[in-house]
């Protein structure tokens, strides 16, 4: 009886010294999306690290893709925000104005800031005090892809780098001769096929407004009426739905592969950098990357993607930067990023990158970041920007009228920051 | 005369026969064109995680292609199955069985209880609770999400499988599904049961309940149904893999810049077996005691 009431005080205690050793660790929530290959990677990587600091426990917390935003509205209402967090560059204004996120320098190792691209601090920096707030591993970009034998059947011009663009003459020019050229179904796929509910169209069909001569907003005003509605961007749409009208573009429901699939019936696509790898393992020698077309004054392209932020609710903000900084150098988180053929937001990653380094198959992309790259309206309002101007290509796209369309969504985007009166400090900025 | 009669009857009943019959084959016709609409979905969809290549697969979808595979693989399958830590579809598997289970039973002893006392019980206002009842069932679950996940936040039950059973127990909908069933019962049962001294409990779980296997069956079904679909409250209010169902692992396979067709469609398939398995079973024992409940009279 005495001894089993021994084994019990001493099970007890060692049980209360593992217990009191399992509080004393600190767990930091980090919440990101991504496809099985990235989740594996990141719990990946908080092995490692909690290998490393073993008093510290990282615990994921795994959004989908399509519900990140309500996972995190239901975070911040039912007070639940992680420690960091992975976040869509362009929502980045909306985050800091609502005092979610927390200037990220301090917390982060030098030597990550030293080397960010140009592109990767434009993503992650607030507008308004110019501080950075996020950083990521990786950035993004569109080119324009191209079928090879297509192009030299009708004699296109194929451009050396980001100054010899194609101008708005010579790409509509190109479009009609592949219209006529057997074996051609569309001449282009402009990625309709990525729907409404994505953030395609907004980052994708943004820039060639911004080359046209106009934009989704007046960035000095914050003022949509009379920039969206603007003659250059009701122009600019009235050639892409002419395109739609023409039978030129893939439509929707033929999906997001017909450059690369049996017959190649796409000769050219307006693309990301994530549809190379699997394009150019289909064509071959085929493929030819190019800069954006010049649609006016000037050539624009996209940037932007999913980085990572502190958030103000860490009561650990230190532990979490630890980690950040941990993770953006791990050589298997990178490997496998480089792999998956992510676009470089530090210049390590992208020089070690052969796809993006000097000489590689998408040097021009990383070349046309640093030279063209225009970020998504860095404002509060976003959310509404994007959903107002996606619904405004997709009833264009269908057939409505570019004006009307695009004075409503205007309206609906000047609307909701009047509702919130101008989204103080930005209403003092002009 | 009466040779002729016979004959002119044979020739109409022949007639008659022959419409028959023909009436007979478009009815047919019609019923397996229907059924064809109706399987061919899930047929696509089998057909489609037997495919190794996730392109080709959204490349077949807008033709009859998506019917047909040449060569069939199962890697799709082992693909999903050697997923582990934090995408183990096993576990993932298992959560969902248990949220499903839990519902259901705890859902038809609620529901059955409300239903029954709805329209047997003694309570003041009774008509106007049914009413609230089906008031409640017009509104849309999404617009009390938001409210509902501060609640369960406060209560500090959120990423367990509480907070994912409890909310959704007692519906307006069963309810009124078996206040329906109830209410149609002869009154003389719980008279008789009540002349005999039985309490209301025992009349509702020794002869009303006993009574209402077809509302239980179609309760099962639907809930079970529900529950197994539930892909929104999960992701709020749930944060690890502990408590999360199988939907939810589904949706890694729809990424920021691709969709793995191959690997969503077998994920998906692995996913319909257990409640197409639970449909079945309850289904025959909702027509035999249907049938039951006849042959006795």
């Amino acid at each position: 009886m005495g001894n089993r009431l021994l084994s019990m005080l001493v099970a007890s205690a060692a049980f209360g010294v593992v217990m009191s050793h399992a509080e004393a660790k600190t767990v930091i929530h980090m919440m990101h999306q991504g496809d099985p290959g990235w989740v594996t990677t990141y719990g990946e990587v908080a092995k490692r690290f909690e290998a490393a600091n073993p008093d510290v426990d990282i615990e994921l917390i795994y959004a989908p893709h399509d519900a990140y935003n309500e996972k995190f509205s239901a975070a911040v209402m039912s007070k639940q925000l992680p420690d960091l967090m992975e976040l869509d560059a362009p929502f980045l204004a909306n985050y800091v104005w609502s005092g979610y996120l927390q200037p990220i320098k301090p917390l982060i190792d030098q030597d990550i800031l030293d080397d960010m691209t140009e592109s990767n601090v434009a993503q992650g920096t607030y507008p308004i005090d110019k501080d950075l707030y996020a950083v990521g591993l990786t950035d993004s970009s569109v080119v324009l892809y191209g079928n090879r034998k297509y192009l030299e059947a009708i004699g296109a011009r194929i451009p050396k780098g980001v100054g010899d663009a194609w101008t708005r003459e010579e790409f509509e020019g190109y479009l009609e001769k592949l219209s006529k050229l057997e074996g051609v179904k569309w001449p282009i796929d402009t990625f309709r096929g990525y729907g409404i509910k994505t953030e395609w169209i907004t980052y994708a069909y943004g820039p060639i407004l911004q080359s046209a001569g106009c934009d989704l907003i007046d960035r000095k005003t914050w003022k949509s009426v009379g920039t969206l509605d603007s003659d250059p961007c009701v122009d600019a749409l009235t050639m892409m739905q002419k395109w739609v009208k023409n039978g030129w573009v893939v439509p929707q429901s033929s999906g997001t592969n017909q450059f690369f699939a049996e017959g190649h019936p796409a000769a050219l696509a307006f693309g990301g950098h994530w549809f190379y790898a699997e394009a150019a393992a289909s064509m071959k020698d085929d493929i030819v990357v190019m800069p954006l077309p010049k649609f006016g004054p000037k050539g624009a392209s996209p940037n932007g993607t999913w980085i990572w932020g502190i958030t103000t609710a860490s009561e650990h903000p230190d532990i979490a930067g630890k980690f950040l900084s941990f993770m953006l150098k791990d050589k298997q988180y990178r490997d496998y990023a480089r792999d998956d053929s992510a676009y470089p937001g530090l210049k390590s990653f992208a020089a070690d990158s052969p796809l993006y380094s000097a000489g590689g198959p998408m040097a021009l992309a990383f070349e046309q970041a640093s030279k063209t790259a225009v970020a998504r309206p860095p404002h509060p309002a976003y959310p509404t920007i994007t959903s107002a101007f996606m619904g405004a290509v997709d009833e264009i796209f269908n057939g409505g009228d570019v004006k009307a369309a695009l004075t409503a969504a205007a309206e609906k985007i000047d609307e909701d920051i009047e509702e919130n009166d101008g989204y103080p400090p930005f209403d003092e900025q002009q | 005369m009466s040779d002729l009669v016979i004959s002119t009857f044979e020739t109409e009943a022949k007639r008659e026969r022959s419409a028959i019959g023909s009436l007979r084959i478009v009815q047919t016709a019609c019923i397996f064109v229907i059924a064809l609409v109706i399987v061919s979905p899930l047929f696509m969809l089998v057909i489609a995680s037997l495919k190794d290549d996730r392109f080709q697969i959204l490349a077949d979808m807008g033709s009859f292609r998506a019917f047909w595979v040449s060569n069939p693989t199962l890697s799709n399958f082992a693909e999903v199955g050697n997923l582990s830590g934090e995408l183990a579809f096993g576990r993932y598997l298992l959560n969902s069985l248990i949220i499903l289970a839990t519902t259901v039973g705890a859902g038809l002893i609620i529901n059955s209880m409300a239903g029954f006392v709805l329209a047997w019980g003694s309570l003041r206002g009774r008509a106007l609770i049914l009413s609230l009842v089906i008031a409640l069932y017009v509104i849309p679950q999404e617009s009390i999400i938001m409210p509902l996940v501060i609640m369960v936040s406060r209560a500090g039950i959120t990423d367990t499988f509480t907070v994912q059973i409890v909310p959704w127990v007692a519906s307006p909908l069963y309810i009124f599904l078996f206040y329906q069933f109830f209410a149609q019962l002869p009154k003389e049962l719980f008279e008789a049961a009540e002349m005999d001294g039985a309490s209301v409990f025992r009349i509702y779980r020794s002869i009303f309940l006993p009574l209402s296997l077809p509302a239980l069956a179609t309760v099962s079904i639907l809930m079970g149904i529900e529950s197994w679909n539930q892909y929104l409250w999960p992701i709020l209010v749930t944060q690890t893999d502990y408590a999360r169902p199988i939907s939810v692992a589904i949706a890694t396979f729809f990424g920021q810049d691709s969709i793995y067709w191959d690997r969503a469609m077998a994920a998906s398939v692995l996913m319909m077996i257990p409640i197409l398995a639970l449909y079945l079973v309850f289904q025959r024992w909702f027509v035999s005691s249907f049938v039951g409940s006849a042959v006795k009279g």
